[in-house]
């Protein structure tokens, strides 16, 4: 009789068990809010016409102001070139990891799917990132552009929070898309001869 | 007294040789114990992107550890140098360590040139694999050293305690392999060493299963059925684990609860030997520690399945929110094998435990 017990008692234990790691807790884990990181940042650009062979400047000033973020992410694209060489320089740089240089022809993330889905560049850029970020830290990412060629030289800017659990985990929210099909602020300067 | 003291230090030797080397054994154990907890650190503080560093503390004390084990390498060589009886049967375990040392100690240079060339390492690379195989052949060493001594001397019950420190880094270390070649965490700038995603679920729905099992019924058999060894081997296993892999992570620090509840197993196991050591109840023990692989291998495990299932980024905080939506696929693509598994630990160990005990 007592050796039964024992034995029932252990089934009802390991019943309990398995109900509880497998169906109950999952689905209170996962009803749990998600962080929810919000980038914002503000640009102040030097000039917005140049004479060739000036330079003009690009700070950038970020900041995530929702939740924590595993990863915060600084994206700035140069629609107009092939590759980067002496016509971008980073002047200012405090995010915790390494700048990450992208080439024309690499294969990136698109539609903020975080590596799930993934396109060809089209154009070079580079993506300044810090792991994690808590809110309200500010982060800076200068540039210093020379633009070889008459016309309009145009910089893309976007901002992108992960985990990206919601429409305000990229900044901008709206706008012009990339190659990427993900939203950017667009910078103009005119380059007169 | 000159001429005296080398005569007493030889005299010392020779009767206190199988204490030497059991002191090498458990400094052996030890040192790989301590490896493998930074070890698993080590890994936590890569996914959260904490700053690396050849000089990181998770690196001091997995090289503590290979100092510790040095130690014991050295001192299991004196002791076995200086047995009266027994040579033979402590050659095995001090041939083994000589080897996993030899291992450990050509890692530590090679994966200082590693990280000075190529930066940021993945998990699986040269250097980690030769560290990993050297801790497993140490860990293996001080095990058996550790289960003949308290064998041959007819060792009292609170001694057999010992075989926790002997069984726990092998288990970890065991772990360790298994992890590196089924875990995505091997591709860098400079190589791709990721597992094919098949492969690495295959490896780990096999692997898993059959470890816990085997380790928890050869403690089992090499203290001769005592009761309360299964508990404590799996309760230590799960506090490390919980201590390197998910405290570390504030996102996951309320998943602690969730991973205690996975010392029911290990419990119960432990009292249906007690009651019951037939075939029938060894297996189902070991078909129940094999089915449970995938909550005592949270979080990390969820990886090789993310990739095969949702192929989803999982950034740090979002580790349980995969885990824990992977978690029926999982059992029930793996339920079966796992048992399978699980059960054929259990006649792996029984033969092994034999050739350890040689009986």
């Amino acid at each position: 009789m007592k050796k039964f017990l024992i034995y029932f008692s252990a089934f009802v234990i390991l019943s309990l068990y398995f109900i509880l790691t497998v169906f109950i807790l999952p689905s209170e884990f996962l009803i749990t809010e998600q962080l929810v990181p919000e980038p914002t940042f503000q640009t102040i650009l030097s000039d917005s016409e140049i004479t060739l062979g000036d330079s003009f400047r690009l700070d950038i000033v970020s900041v995530n102001n929702g939740d924590y973020a595993d990863i915060h992410i600084v994206s700035v694209a140069f629609p107009d070139l092939i590759q980067l060489d002496d016509v971008v320089k980073i002047a200012t740089y405090d995010f915790t990891l390494s700048p990450s240089y992208i080439y024309v022809d690499e294969e990136i993330g698109s539609k903020y799917s975080g590596g799930v889905e993934t396109i060809r560049a089209q154009y070079p850029s580079i993506e300044a990132m810090s792991r994690p970020l808590k809110p309200g830290v500010p982060t800076h990412f200068d540039l210093v552009v020379t633009p070889q060629e008459l016309g309009i030289f145009n910089i893309y800017v976007k901002s992108i929070g992960i985990p990206h659990t919601s429409s305000t985990s990229h900044y901008p929210y709206s706008g012009i898309l990339d190659h990427q099909n993900e939203h950017v602020l667009v910078y103009s300067v005119t380059v007169n001869p | 007294m000159t001429i005296l003291t080398p005569k007493f230090s030889e005299n010392f030797l020779k009767t206190r040789s199988k204490l030497i080397f059991l002191i090498g054994s458990i400094f052996t154990s030890l040192g790989i114990l301590l490896v493998t907890v930074g070890g698993s650190w080590d890994i936590t503080n890569h996914l959260l992107s904490k700053p690396e560093t050849f000089f990181s503390p998770p690196h001091a004390l997995m090289y503590s550890g290979v100092a510790v084990s040095l130690t014991g390498v050295v001192l299991s060589f004196v002791g076995w140098k200086n047995l009266q009886n027994f040579k033979t049967s402590y050659f095995l375990p001090f041939k083994i360590k000589l080897i996993g040392i030899a291992l450990l100690t050509g890692a530590g240079p090679l994966d200082f040139v590693w990280h000075s060339y190529f930066g940021l390492d993945g998990l699986l690379s040269p250097p980690h694999f030769t560290l990993i195989t050297g801790m497993f052949l140490c860990s293996v060493g001080g095990m058996i050293g550790i289960s003949r001594y308290l064998k041959f001397t007819n060792s009292h019950s609170i001694v057999k305690y010992l075989l926790v420190l002997a069984v726990i880094p092998v288990w970890l270390s065991a772990s360790g392999i298994i992890s590196s070649l089924s875990l995505p965490f091997s591709s860098t700038d400079f190589f791709e060493f990721n597992p094919e995603p098949t492969i690495a679920f295959i490896i780990a729905s096999l692997a898993y299963p059959f470890l816990i099992s085997f380790s928890s019924t050869l403690i089992f058999r090499l203290s001769n059925y005592q009761f309360g060894m299964l508990s404590i081997l799996g309760g230590l296993f799960l506090l490390i684990y919980s201590s390197t892999a998910i405290v570390p992570n504030f996102a996951m620090f309320d998943t602690v609860q969730f991973y205690s509840l996975n010392l029911i197993p290990f419990v119960i196991s432990d009292i249906f030997l007690k009651m019951n050591r037939s075939r029938i109840s060894r297996f189902f023990v070991g078909g129940l520690l094999g089915s449970v692989f995938y909550m005592v291998y949270y979080p990390y495990v969820m990886y090789t399945y993310n990739e095969i299932f949702l192929g989803k980024l999982v950034s740090p905080s979002l580790i349980y929110f995969v885990y824990f939506e992977l978690i029926q696929t999982v059992l029930i693509y793996t339920l079966i094998p796992a048992i399978i598994l699980g059960i054929l630990g259990v006649i792996i160990s029984a033969k092994f435990s034999k050739k350890i005990l040689m009986t």
